[in-house]
């Protein structure tokens, strides 16, 4: 485990990227722009403004982006004491799942015009593939609520630390393959129309994810290779790495949506795993009848699984 | 290196026997998925209006799609319908214009014939020539508007929202004043069981007659579905003699205000439905009237 | 092996009883869980596999000669997506409906064990009249093994079979649930090997 600790400051410059793509406006003036509850817009300015401007209702204009003739009836608006702060609210809830367009008048600050400003107010970024990778990773997992890799799944957990190597691959080699296979399904095949290649294309990608990790972590890292190298061609065999590919060309998912479904897909089936690699460890002492011994009893534990797993469902994280 | 060659070679040829059975397959059977796929559609649409085995549709049903677009030119925005106009005999496509209060700004022809109109490319080529850059358009959505013997019969809007899993593609038909001819589910991944009843017919039934007022405060409610009514809303399997004109009259007449009653342990699901069902009538409503409202001004003469 | 030995029908009823995919191999467990909630979505999904497997069986057996062996796997898995994608195409032209109730697993049949399998250890071997048989038998085999299972959960679930009402009513809805799925099939092995128990302890008696 401690090898994997070297390579901390690759999530930690991923992190900041994420960060970074999230923060933008549409005017100086405005330091951010966000949701609150189902029917509450938030602006915050980066000095006072103006009450009388400020809480007019004809100041603000708000349609989804989308809908631009559809603008959104506002029932009142708020400002806080210090003259930064204007919450807007709606008479009726807001679709948040769909980005907002915000026009102002020319903002009023200290009697001063700063000029009109046209704002978009979405969901953090970040938020949206955050509950992207804990949805593929808890409330739609693989494994247990989608059925896939099941193979690799009663063939890995057997041990805890077979579980665990065999859920670390599998998530780094997933992550790449379906990096990969996204930029080739936006960029190549669906430009040229070769949709209908995608089954042979995401599955050599997904051969030549796995050979290339081999050849890297061979010549980087040899002590590493001896530990998890048996694990890597199994990955070819487990179904969830040609399914990803599949959901994300599917569900027209961008690079980095695309990068947190594979994440999450690898972390649910680690998780996957290695719960099942508990239960199956005390499984071996206890009386099993014969006929059930082995992967019948494994069946039925799984299945005691995938009905827990189904009290995540209504979880909405964002 | 010889070796490395022969398995370059052998591969290449294999892949290329496969890349052209695989073309073979998709130039065989793309028309067909075309077909038939169209085919669903309109044997939904049809289905929506009422009409079947025992009520056949008019001969001269036809469906005419309008489409919209959103064209922006500088830091300005436009609506663009491309609505069907009567020219002589033939069918002609018209983009026509409108800034976001729905006043006419500009109509323009655009060259395109019946047949490509339902491509998303050719449209977007045809439109290409009349909206040249700095004008830009993007496709926002289509309805359709379902005409016989010159009078509108209906109106059908392919939504699509997100459901429990992942999006809930349906078809909702209106009658011209706006109330709900019908709801069809098309696309689903709802889990079988729960959310997938949401094909069935006492749930897509119920929205079946709702008024566009009752479609306002339209809500899901927790309740169990009263017995009486699954069988009325069940009408596949309704047999000969278990409703009487009136029985359907009165059943109709008490549960017309009624809202939706959720499906057992799918409320998320039903719930998704009913607010993609009043969002999608709601816009569409209010856009139709804006629509019309210009054609009518400008006396352009179109086919619904 | 003791696969040459046999002839054309003991190669197909193994494929079918005593190696069955499901049940006694283990292999392409995914669809068994996953989508055998009625009777209807075995027999679609079973075709489709005994298509796949049959043809890439086929096809295997009539170059296996000239396959060069370190390019042996590429060779297979570029066979298997080829046929996968040509049944994928047409059932989404012709049958939209059944293909839908499948969903993902059409496509990810590329990636069952089963087919892979039976390519490496029989028909890169053999002539392709017993291939053909082989890949018949396993086809069956899968086809039969969803079959069963799609009809303990479509009855017990729905009081249904096939889609007509034989009980008229559903005696337990947690069989059509998804997460059914794993139990019932755990119950089913063991059934199967209990039979197998039981068969032996008879025979020595």
């Amino acid at each position: 485990m401690k090898e994997l600790r070297r390579y901390q400051w690759l999530v930690g410059i991923l992190l900041v990227a994420l960060f970074l793509t999230g923060c933008k406006t549409g005017h100086q003036f405005v330091k951010k722009t966000e949701f609150k509850d189902s029917d509450k817009i938030i602006i915050s300015f980066a000095g006072p403004v103006d009450e009388a401007w400020a809480t007019n209702v004809g100041s603000y204009a708000v349609y989804e982006k989308p809908d631009p003739d559809i603008v959104l009836n506002i029932k009142g608006i708020a400002l806080n004491s210090e003259r930064t702060v204007a919450t807007i609210t709606f008479a009726a809830p807001l679709n948040t799942g769909e980005a907002h367009i915000l026009n102002t008048t020319g903002i009023m600050s200290e009697g001063q015009d700063l000029g009109a400003g046209m704002l978009t107010v979405k969901k953090l970024y970040i938020g949206v593939l955050i509950s992207i990778l804990l949805g593929a990773a808890l409330i739609n997992n693989f494994v247990f609520t989608k059925y896939l890799g099941l193979c690799v799944f009663f063939g890995c957990s057997q041990k805890r630390g077979t579980a665990i190597g065999m859920g670390l691959v599998f998530t780094i080699v997933l992550s790449f393959a379906a990096v990969m296979a996204w930029a080739l399904y936006q960029f190549v095949l669906k430009p040229y129309q070769l949709t209908f290649l995608n089954i042979v294309v995401f599955i050599g990608l997904v051969s030549l994810s796995v050979q290339g990790v081999d050849t890297i972590l061979r010549k980087i890292n040899p002590a590493l290779f001896k530990a998890f190298g048996v694990y890597l061609v199994l990955v070819i065999a487990n179904c969830i790495a040609i399914a990803v590919p599949l959901m994300l060309a599917d569900n027209e998912y961008t690079g980095w949506e695309s990068f947190s479904l594979a994440l999450g897909a690898g972390i649910g089936f680690l998780i996957a795993l290695f719960l099942m690699a508990c239960v199956r460890e005390r499984l071996e002492l206890a009386k099993v009848p014969p006929s059930f011994k082995g992967l019948p009893i494994a069946f039925v534990v799984a299945g005691l699984f995938a009905l827990a797993f189904l009290g995540f469902s209504g979880l909405s994280i964002y | 290196m010889k070796e490395i060659i022969k398995i370059t070679f052998a591969l290449t040829i294999s892949c290329m026997i496969a890349a052209s059975a695989m073309g073979l397959t998709y130039t065989v059977t793309a028309k067909a998925k075309k077909h038939n796929h169209h085919m669903n559609v309109y044997n939904a649409m049809v289905g929506l209006l009422g009409f079947g085995e025992e009520n056949p549709a008019p001969s001269d049903l036809k469906f005419l799609h309008v489409y919209r677009y959103i064209v922006e030119d500088g830091d300005k925005k436009f609506l663009g319908y491309m609505v069907p106009v009567e020219k002589g005999s033939e069918e002609a496509y018209e983009m026509v214009l409108m800034d976001l209060e729905g006043n006419f700004v500009e109509k323009l022809e655009v060259p395109i014939s019946a047949e490509k109109v339902e491509e998303d490319l050719d449209r977007a080529k045809a439109l290409q020539e009349v909206l040249a850059p700095p004008k830009t358009f993007s496709y926002a959505d289509s309805s359709v508007v379902a005409t016989s013997g010159g009078k509108r019969l209906g109106y059908v809007m392919p939504g699509k929202f997100p459901g429990f899993r992942t999006f809930i593609h349906a078809l909702v038909a209106m009658d011209p004043k706006f109330e709900l001819l019908g709801l069809e589910v098309m696309e689903h991944e709802e889990d079988a069981g729960l959310g997938k009843n949401i094909e069935e017919e006492y749930f897509k039934n119920q929205f079946k007659g709702k008024t566009y007022e009752k479609l306002q405060t339209l809500k899901v409610v927790k309740k169990p579905l009263p017995v009486e009514y699954k069988k009325y809303l069940e009408e596949s399997k309704w047999e000969e003699g278990m409703f009487t004109e009136e029985d359907i009259a009165e059943i109709r007449k008490q549960y017309k205000d009624a809202d939706i009653y959720a499906i057992t342990a799918s409320t998320i699901s039903s719930k998704a439905v009913t607010d993609g069902v009043k969002i999608l009538a709601k816009k569409f409503a209010y856009r139709i009237g804006k629509l019309d409202s210009v054609l009518k001004k400008e006396e352009i003469h179109a086919a619904f | 092996m003791a696969i040459q030995e046999k002839t054309n029908r003991q190669l197909f009823v193994d494929g079918i009883l005593s190696e069955n995919p499901i049940f006694k191999l283990a292999l392409s467990m995914c669809p068994a869980v996953g989508i055998s909630t009625s009777v209807m979505n075995g027999i679609l999904l079973g075709t489709a596999v005994l298509f796949v497997q049959v043809c890439s069986s086929c096809t295997i057996a009539l170059v296996r000669n000239y396959i060069h062996p370190k390019i042996r796997i590429p060779t297979y898995t570029l066979t298997i997506a080829t046929w996968v994608t040509v049944i994928d195409l047409v059932l989404a032209a012709y049958v939209p409906v059944a293909y839908k109730a499948m969903g993902l697993f059409v496509r990810l049949i590329v990636a069952f064990a089963i087919i892979t399998m039976r390519l490496e250890m029989f028909a890169s071997r053999e002539p392709v009249g017993k291939s053909f048989w082989d890949g018949m038998g396993m086809g069956l085999g899968f086809m039969f093994a969803m079959m069963v299972l799609g009809a303990v959960r479509e009855l017990l679930g729905q009081g249904k079979l096939l889609g007509f009402d034989i009980l008229g009513f559903g005696p337990l809805l947690y069989f059509v649930l998804p997460c059914a799925g794993f139990v019932v099939v755990g119950l089913m092995m063991g059934f199967f090997n209990w039979i197998e128990v039981v068969y032996n302890r008879r025979k020595e008696a």
